[in-house]
């Protein structure tokens, strides 16, 4: 089964996902504008109510918003993106809407969600497992790729997702060093195209059929899914 | 014909960093590419002086296969200029490539400029990194683009993650920028800069060995270019451009 950890409500996702081959999927809303979160949360989960075999929603927030932490009760688990909403990952507010569910976090945006500062929120919550975007970098000269290994070293609740990540290496860096069980197919559709980023998974010369199935699928089954029974 | 127009060699041991001409030849053979462009991960005369002998070596390795670029830094004036010189004229080296993260030389700075232009007195190209770090954005190369009209400058990446509308618009307004598309994430993309720029113009390129040649014209192919188009994509632009070389 193959799973992507991380789209976005638009127009055209299950197409998408039936274009690229995927079975299930985490759906967020995208950039909220006009109105809240709250709303946007509403339609997400309507969207996936209606494709409950294959979407699964999580709860987008703004964490400096008033009320964020009332917004998110209930939710099977959270997105947060720093640089879109303009909060640090590591500020000390974003603490009151961490409550155990899983948090995806968009990664690797200078100044507010850097590899490094995503490790600081992950290691003040031990319990929670945290879920970095495109390798916890996003550098096309990879010069973030050292602080995202040394995240990973020292948060062992900390996971990365492979969306957007073009250095083969690196992702082959992950599963040898810390374990396939550590890195997740995602798309981030409709970010970059599922079509593409399924290759570095699938075409990756140095992983195993058991490490593709864990990070293309099972991964995300156990680590986001868990409360699903579908 | 398949020609990669952006591959590394290298030998980096402070960073743990090996990358052999024949990681980069078996990876070629892996997406039936025929030719490949290859160059340093560091710059001549520094950090490395023996830069330009180490890729006239894999080139000679593999007869046929590999081109060679040369990273040189700009900082060292007359003797950047020698550099430069030597590789294309007695080593055959068939362009020039700048990082400005590694060099922190401005893409329109009077010394990136002197480099430029001794290129293109061969009719050498110019690969810039072209990415969302500042010093490397398409804007900032531009300037060096529109300062040297007779240059061919490549935009390595086609702007990176954040900035591949910047490449395109830059390159609508000087015709001298050629978009090189290794890396870059967006299928899409590679289509729109070909709709708005011509298909001569969008030159395919994997960042290889670390980065995988055959998902990168697998990229080329997601882009859903008719089949013209496409073959000048993945190689005949480059042939063009390598063989302008003199």
């Amino acid at each position: 089964m193959i799973v992507d950890a991380l789209t976005f409500a638009h127009d055209g996702l299950v197409a998408a996902l039936d274009a690229a081959g995927v079975d299930r999927a985490v759906v967020c809303p995208p950039r909220a504008r006009g109105h809240g979160y709250d709303i946007a949360n509403e339609r997400v989960a309507e969207l996936c109510s209606a494709h409950p075999d294959r979407l699964v929603p999580f709860a987008r927030v703004d964490p400096l918003a008033p009320g964020a932490a009332s917004h998110v009760k209930g939710a099977r688990g959270l997105f947060l993106h720093p640089w879109e909403d303009a909060f640090r990952i590591n500020d000390p507010e974003v603490d009151a809407v961490v409550d155990g569910v899983p948090v995806i976090v968009a990664t690797g945006y200078p100044f507010v969600s850097e590899a490094l500062q995503v490790a600081e929120l992950a290691r003040r919550h031990p319990e929670t497992t945290f879920v970095a975007t495109n390798g916890a970098q996003i550098n096309i000269s990879g010069l973030g790729q050292d602080d995202a290994l040394i995240a990973l070293d020292a948060c062992p609740n900390l996971v990365v997702q492979t969306s957007g990540v073009y250095r083969e290496d690196f992702l082959e860096g992950v599963v040898g060093r810390f374990g396939a069980e550590r890195l997740l197919y995602a798309s981030a559709w409709p970010r970059f195209d599922p079509r593409l980023e399924l290759l570095r998974v699938q075409w990756a010369p140095a992983f195993d059929a058991a490490a593709r199935e864990a990070i293309l699928g099972a991964n995300a089954v156990r680590l986001l899914l868990r409360s699903d029974s579908g | 014909m398949i020609i990669d127009a952006h591959l590394h060699v290298d030998d980096i041991p402070a960073l743990g960093w090996k990358l052999a001409a024949g990681d980069c030849v078996r990876r070629l053979d892996e997406a039936g590419i025929e030719k490949g462009v290859v160059m340093t991960i560091v710059d001549a005369p520094e950090v490395n002086r023996q830069a330009l002998e180490l890729i006239a070596e894999a080139c000679a390795a593999f007869p046929g296969r590999l081109e060679a670029f040369a990273r040189i830094h700009p900082w060292y004036g007359d003797e950047s200029v020698a550099l430069l010189e030597r590789a294309i004229g007695e080593l055959g080296f068939k362009g020039l490539k700048l990082h400005p993260v590694t060099t922190i030389a401005h893409p329109a700075g009077e010394d990136t400029l002197r480099l430029i232009r001794a290129a293109a007195a061969h009719r050498a190209p110019t690969l810039f990194h072209c990415g969302d770090e500042p010093l490397t954005t398409p804007f900032a190369i531009a300037r060096a683009a529109a300062a040297c009209p007779d240059a061919t400058i490549i935009l390595g990446h086609m702007g990176g993650y954040f900035h591949v509308e910047d490449a395109i618009d830059a390159a609508e307004r000087h015709p001298n920028l050629v978009l090189e598309t290794s890396a870059m994430p967006y299928p899409a993309k590679i289509r729109e800069a070909v709709e708005r720029l011509g298909a001569e113009r969008v030159l395919y390129a994997s960042d290889g060995p670390a980065c995988s040649p055959r998902i990168e014209v697998e990229k080329v192919r997601l882009a859903g270019l008719d089949a013209e188009s496409e073959r000048l994509v993945l190689g005949d632009n480059a042939r063009r451009i390598l063989e302008a070389v003199r």
